[in-house]
C-alpha cells in the first residue's frame, strides 16, 4: 500500500501540474512503435493519459489545418510541419530525432541489389510523394541519378516499376511484409523486430541516403499546454531519447 | 373533395427538421466548396480524369461480371429448395456485413502472392495484387451480394406458374426467361444493379489493401479523394462534388425502379 502513493507523489512532482491530463499526440506513422513505448513510460511517470494518432504526417497536417483537436504534433519532416507554424497553429518545431531510409524486400526475393530495383517486372511500392518518406525516397532516387552510378535514367526506370503509392510508411512496409511487393523504400526504423522476420534490407550506399529530421511541438489550441510541454520535454530528455534510440532513431543534429 | 390536411405535432416535426438539416448540411457544404471557379479546370486535370476513368472502367467490369455470374445464382436460389439453403444464402450475404478492410485481408490471403491461390496463379503468370483486376475483385466481393439479394427477391416476386404457362404454350427455356421471367423481375434487377454500382464506386478499404493506389491504374475516385485530401484539397473537393451528383442520380434510378415494381 506504500508504493502506489510514492508513485503518485512522484507523478505529481514530475508532471508539474496538479491534475492528470488527457493528452492527444498526433505523430508520424514511423513513430508508431517508439512513441507507443515512450507514451507508456511518460504516463507511468507523470500520471497523464496519452493517446496517439499515428498516420502519414501529411494526413495529420491536413487534420490539424481543419481544426482537429490535439496537444502535440510530431512530423517526419519540416515540409509537413512548418506550414502549420506559419499558420499560427503549432509552436515552432524542435528537431528530436533523425531517421534514415532503408530498402526492403521479402525474404528469398530475387531483388538483391540496388540495381535490381530498375529491372523490368520488379514490383516496387513507395509512399505517395506528399508523404514525407515518399518525398525522401524520390530525393534518394534523384541523388542516384545525379551520381550516374546506375545510369542517368535509373529513377525513371524504378518509377516505371512502382505499382502503388501508399498513404503512409507502415502501409508501404506492410506490402513487402506480406510478400506482395518485391521492394519498397521505408525508414530504417520501420524494420522493426516484427518486420525483420519477413524482410531483408538491401544495402544502400550512405551517399544516396537521406537524413530525415523530425520536428515536434505543442499545438497552439491545446487545452493542456503544460502537460503537452511536459511530453515534448520528455521526448527530448535522456530517458525519452533512450527509448527512441532503442527503436533505431538517431540523435537530432 | 378537399384533401384533409392536419398540422403535424410539434415534436416529431421538430425532430424531422433537425434530421433533414443534419443530412443535408454536409451535402450542401460539399457542393458549396466543390462547385467553385476551379471546378471545370480541376475536372479536366489529369489526376481527376484518371480517377474517373479508373472508376468507370473497373466498376463497369464489376457490373458485367455481376450480371453474368450472379443472375443465374439468384434465379436458382429463388426457384430451388435444398437442405442447407439458408446457410448458403447467409454465407453469400456475408460480404454485405463484413468490414471492407476484412474483405481486403481475405482477398489478399486468397489471391495474394502468398495466398491460397497465389502459387498456381504465379505459375500461370497472373499477378493480381496491385492490378486493376484486384480493384475489380475487391468491388465484386463487396458489392455483388447487393445484386444477389434484390435479384433473388425479384425472381421470387411472381408465381413460377407464369413461366410454366408460357412453357405449355410452346416457348423454349431461353424464350421463357427472356420474355417472361426477365421483364417481370427487371425492376428488381435494375435496383440491385444500381446498389451494386454505388457500393463499387465507394469501395475503399478492400481496394487500398489489395490493389494499392496508383494514379491511372488502381487509384479510383474514392482513393483519389483520400490521396488528394492529404496534399491538394482542390481535386478532393471537386471529386466529392461529382460523387454527390452521381449518388443522387443513382438513388433516383433506384426510386423509379422501385416505383415500377409496385
Amino acid at each position: 500500500m506504500f508504493r502506489p502513493r510514492v508513485l503518485l507523489l512522484s507523478a505529481l512532482l514530475l508532471g508539474g501540474t496538479a491534475s492528470a491530463a488527457n493528452l492527444t499526440v498526433f505523430a508520424a506513422a514511423s513513430l508508431t512503435d517508439a512513441f507507443t513505448e515512450l507514451g507508456r513510460a511518460f504516463d507511468a511517470r507523470t500520471g497523464h493519459a496519452t493517446t496517439f494518432q499515428f498516420a502519414g504526417s501529411q494526413a495529420l497536417r491536413t487534420q490539424l489545418g481543419q481544426g482537429a483537436r490535439a496537444d502535440v504534433y510530431a512530423s517526419a519532416n519540416a515540409a509537413q510541419y512548418d506550414p502549420l507554424v506559419a499558420g499560427g497553429l503549432v509552436a515552432a518545431g524542435q528537431p528530436f530525432v533523425r531517421n534514415r531510409l532503408a530498402i526492403i524486400t521479402p525474404r528469398g526475393s530475387r531483388v538483391a541489389t540496388l540495381a535490381d530495383l530498375a529491372r523490368p517486372g520488379v514490383k516496387v511500392v513507395l509512399a505517395d510523394k506528399a508523404v514525407p518518406v515518399g518525398d525522401y525516397a524520390r530525393r534518394m532516387l534523384a541523388a542516384i541519378d545525379k551520381s550516374g552510378s546506375y545510369g542517368k535514367d535509373f529513377s525513371a526506370r524504378v518509377m516505371r516499376n512502382v505499382v502503388s503509392e501508399e498513404p503512409n510508411v507502415r502501409q508501404v512496409a506492410l506490402k513487402v511484409g506480406l510478400g506482395e511487393a518485391d521492394a519498397a523504400v521505408v525508414y530504417a526504423t520501420d524494420v522493426t523486430p516484427a518486420l525483420k522476420a519477413t524482410v531483408r534490407v538491401i544495402a544502400l550506399p550512405s551517399r544516396f541516403n537521406q537524413s530525415a529530421s523530425y520536428p515536434i511541438g505543442v499545438v497552439r489550441a491545446s487545452t493542456n499546454a503544460a502537460a503537452a510541454q511536459a511530453f515534448v520535454a520528455y521526448v527530448l530528455s535522456p530517458d525519452g531519447q533512450k527509448i527512441l534510440r532503442k527503436w533505431g532513431f538517431q540523435a537530432p543534429q | 373533395m378537399r384533401a384533409r390536411r392536419t398540422v403535424p405535432p410539434a415534436l416529431p416535426l421538430g425532430l424531422s427538421l433537425l434530421l433533414v438539416a443534419f443530412l443535408l448540411l454536409p451535402v450542401a457544404a460539399l457542393l458549396l466548396r466543390g462547385l467553385n471557379a476551379e471546378f471545370l479546370p480541376t475536372l479536366a486535370s489529369e489526376a481527376v480524369g484518371d480517377a474517373l476513368r479508373v472508376s468507370l472502367l473497373t466498376t463497369g467490369i464489376t457490373l458485367l461480371l455481376t450480371v453474368g455470374l450472379v443472375t443465374p445464382v439468384a434465379w436458382l436460389l429463388a426457384r430451388t429448395h435444398f437442405p442447407g439453403k439458408a446457410v448458403l444464402e447467409t454465407l453469400l450475404d456475408l460480404p454485405i456485413v463484413l468490414p471492407p478492410v476484412v474483405a481486403g485481408v481475405g482477398l489478399l490471403l486468397a489471391f495474394g502472392r502468398n495466398g491460397l491461390l497465389g502459387p498456381p496463379l504465379e505459375i500461370a503468370g497472373i499477378g493480381i495484387a496491385f492490378s486493376p483486376a484486384a480493384v475489380v475483385l475487391a468491388q465484386l466481393f463487396t458489392s455483388a451480394p447487393f445484386y444477389l439479394r434484390t435479384a433473388r427477391a425479384g425472381f421470387a416476386s411472381f408465381d413460377p406458374e407464369v413461366e410454366a404457362a408460357a412453357r405449355t404454350d410452346g416457348a423454349g427455356g431461353w424464350a421463357v426467361f427472356r420474355f417472361v421471367t426477365l421483364p417481370l423481375a427487371f425492376p428488381f434487377l435494375l435496383e440491385g444493379l444500381v446498389l451494386t454500382w454505388a457500393r463499387a464506386l465507394g469501395e475503399f478499404g478492400a481496394t487500398i489493401l489489395f490493389a494499392g493506389s496508383l494514379q491511372g491504374r488502381t487509384r479510383t475516385v474514392t482513393l483519389a479523394i483520400y490521396a488528394a485530401m492529404e496534399s491538394d484539397l482542390g481535386p478532393a473537393l471537386v471529386l466529392s462534388a461529382v460523387m454527390v451528383f452521381v449518388a443522387f442520380a443513382l438513388l433516383l434510378v433506384v426510386r423509379v425502379a422501385a416505383g415500377r415494381r409496385g
